[in-house]
């Protein structure tokens, strides 16, 4: 017993005089409660939803108020169906909604009219939500009077609903769960791959002695960094599309339009991860203290990205911190190329936001690691 | 320029921390050049600034006739740096080892890497993990590695800590044939036996030069003491009595002698009086000339009094 004692003791002193473990250990989980805590929630709202409203009567606008006060979703106004598709393609709008001009009329007529409702099929919560919450469109308290009597028999009112709901899944109408997430699932599970082994690398370097041998060679700050992540830029690609092949065989997911698209967004993916991955390693005093950091930014990335949820249903003070997730980006291009067949011009906003981490990270390891030596 | 290392107060601070302190040195092409000091005087620190991996606080320095604060790139080219503590991928063969620092050096000849597995008698070990070498082959690796650009200058930071005596024998003996292909080595070191194998010393202690020259000259440097020898077993009493004497530097016990650094001024009665008191038995005591590690002793004992 004094024995174990002895170790323990030790072990207790040691992890007391790594203060950033101790910080790690007990501000993480801390800073991510709470973060989740405000941000996670399976009911979205401020959802964005374009619509078109060819009809503008005293009965439309009251679908349309009552969706607004109901508080999920954000609508505004465009000009065609064919606008709503596009909207939700480019991830504008999540949901869309249409109103035939002959709304009312057939309303009077008692002939049922029917309103579309388009909800984007490659966001999991969304579409099983918007299924759920779809009832308040046809609430009561919209159609309370919208019944009308037969005029020829005054008193006897239409017993059935009077309009129809059709619900439109778009990109992925069938809602194969697998389509919600695999695409999201293969990027998560590179970036857990390209974090750990970059994030080890430089302080492995670094415990091994081997990083001074390296400082006193003609080798450049950049020529350090870039040799550090090209390779894995390479190693990452080839899981990449490992995990991609087995998924399009064994889960029968769609084949991109265009695969020199996906090759060159994945390899912005991949450049912003494994920068990344080598700032963390460039901060990083042990090998211990890189993989708590790659945790930490592991998991905010999984649940405070698109992946799940949408951003616009987050509270706004929150929504900063999913921009600044490379794999908020991957998600909108991975479910856009496979899903809603974005092409490259569609998904420029999002190469670049890639593209910006990789330089960014990137200079920053090189500044970073300058610093380390003097 | 025909001096290998120059410098003029070359000055590093940590902090509020001077490691090293104005220091002077010049160092001539060919000779192997010890530096000699205890631990934390700033050794490492001095081949790192002349290494270029770390930068000078103030002060004037050239390397190689190229300026340590403005030519860093061209220096590193240059030189070839064996530190302290094993630099080596353990996963890595011995092969994959020195091909990957040659490398560095865009040095990629089959030839020249073969040459620096015979050199340093690494050939058997040629395709085994650089992790599974003894100390002593590690340390030929990492020679072999820091060398395979042919640099003109080779710092060795504490090269044969740890080492067994006969390997330690043979790894001079590798120095001497670096230095005599015209190669200039500068070596830090605690080990007395191999300052004497140096073609010139320099004592640090606490960031400064306390003494620079031959090893016959910085034995000769105590001129204002003389070392006694006298065959006698350890008595702490007597030891604590002779320290209290004005003019004893240094008491020092090595099995059954103990050796004295006194002040000239100390003389040899008022001593073998001394000794008497709390020896009974007959002794002898002899003024002998003083050995590198007098000199390092009374050196840097001086120094930390100050």
């Amino acid at each position: 017993m004094k024995l174990i004692l002895a170790l323990m003791r030790k072990e207790f002193i040691q992890l007391r005089r790594d203060p950033r473990l101790v910080g790690f250990i007990i501000v993480m989980p801390i800073v991510l409660t709470t973060l989740f805590g405000f941000a996670l929630k399976l009911e979205p709202d401020n959802v964005r939803m374009a619509y078109v409203d060819e009809d503008t009567s005293m009965f439309s606008n009251l679908i349309k108020t009552n969706i607004w006060s109901e508080g999920y979703f954000d609508l505004y106004e465009v000009d065609t169906v064919a606008d709503i598709q596009n909207e939700i393609r480019l991830g504008r709008a999540r949901a869309g909604l249409y109103i035939p001009g002959d709304f009312s009329a057939e309303l009077a007529e008692n002939n049922q009219p029917s309103v579309t409702l388009f909800i984007d099929g490659t966001m999991p919560s969304l579409a099983t939500a918007m299924d759920n919450n779809s009832s308040a469109i046809t609430d009561e308290a919209v159609t309370a009077d919208m019944y009308f009597s037969d005029p020829d028999d005054p008193l006897v009112v239409i017993a059935q609903d009077p309009f129809n709901l059709e619900i439109e899944t778009l990109f992925n109408p069938d809602k194969i769960e697998t389509w919600f997430f695999l695409p999201g699932v293969v990027g998560i599970l590179i970036m857990q791959v390209a974090l750990i082994l970059t994030s080890t690398t430089v302080v492995r370097e670094r415990e091994n002695n081997t990083l001074e041998q390296l400082l006193v060679s003609p080798m450049t700050r950049s020529q350090f960094i870039l040799g550090k992540i090209i390779p894995y830029v390479i190693i990452a690609l080839i899981d990449f599309y490992a995990i991609l092949g087995f998924s399009w065989l064994v889960f029968d997911m769609p084949l991109p339009n265009s695969h020199a698209v996906l090759f060159i967004l994945a390899v912005a993916y991949l450049a912003a991860l494994i920068s990344m991955g080598l700032a963390i390693s460039t901060i990083s005093q042990t090998q211990q203290q890189a993989i708590f950091l790659s945790i930490f930014v592991l998991i905010p990335s999984i649940l405070l990205s698109c992946f799940i949820f949408p951003i616009e249903a987050m509270p706004s003070y929150i929504q900063p911190i999913a921009y600044i997730i490379p794999f908020t980006y991957f998600v909108d291009i991975i479910r856009g190329i496979l899903l809603k067949g974005n092409n490259f011009i569609e998904l420029i906003p999002q190469f670049l936001a890639l593209a910006a981490f990789a330089v960014l990270f990137t200079v920053f390891s090189i500044l970073r690691f300058r610093k380390t030596l003097a | 320029m025909s001096n290998t290392i120059e410098t003029r107060n070359l000055t590093r601070q940590f902090g509020d921390v001077v490691a090293v302190d104005a220091v002077n040195l010049s160092i001539n092409s060919g000779e192997i050049f010890g530096l000699l000091g205890p631990n934390a005087a700033g050794k490492s620190t001095i081949i790192r600034l002349l290494a270029g991996i770390l930068r000078p606080s103030s002060g004037e320095a050239s390397v190689l006739g190229l300026d340590l604060f403005t030519q860093i790139e061209e220096i590193k080219r240059l030189i070839g740096y064996v530190a302290q503590y094993f630099a080596l991928y353990p996963d890595l063969t011995v092969y994959e080892n020195i091909e990957f620092y040659g490398g560095l050096y865009g040095i990629d000849n089959q030839e020249r890497l073969q040459q620096q597995l015979e050199l340093y008698d690494l050939v058997q070990f040629k395709n085994k993990n650089a992790g599974l070498l003894s100390g002593g082959y590690k340390r030929r690796l990492a020679m072999a590695c820091a060398t395979t650009h042919d640099p003109e200058l080779i710092f060795l930071d504490e090269p044969t800590a740890g080492i067994d005596p006969v390997t330690r024998k043979e790894l001079w003996e590798l120095f001497y044939q670096l230095s005599t292909t015209g190669k200039t080595l500068f070596v830090t070191t605690h080990y007395m036996e191999e300052a004497e194998r140096c073609n010139r010393l320099a004592f640090l202690n606490q960031g400064r030069i306390v003494a620079l020259g031959t090893p016959g000259q910085i034995r000769a440097s105590l001129t204002n003491q003389q070392v006694y020898s006298c065959e006698i077993s350890h008595n702490p009493e007597l030891t604590h009595a002779l320290m209290n004497l004005p003019g004893i530097e240094l008491v020092n016990q090595f099995g059954s002698e103990l050796r004295i650094i006194a002040s000239t001024l100390v003389k040899f009665d008022e001593l073998e009086k001394l000794i008497g008191d709390y020896y009974a038995k007959p002794f002898r005591l002899t003024p002998v000339s003083p050995s590198i590690e007098d000199a390092f002793m009374s050196l840097t004992s001086n120094g930390a009094d100050q």
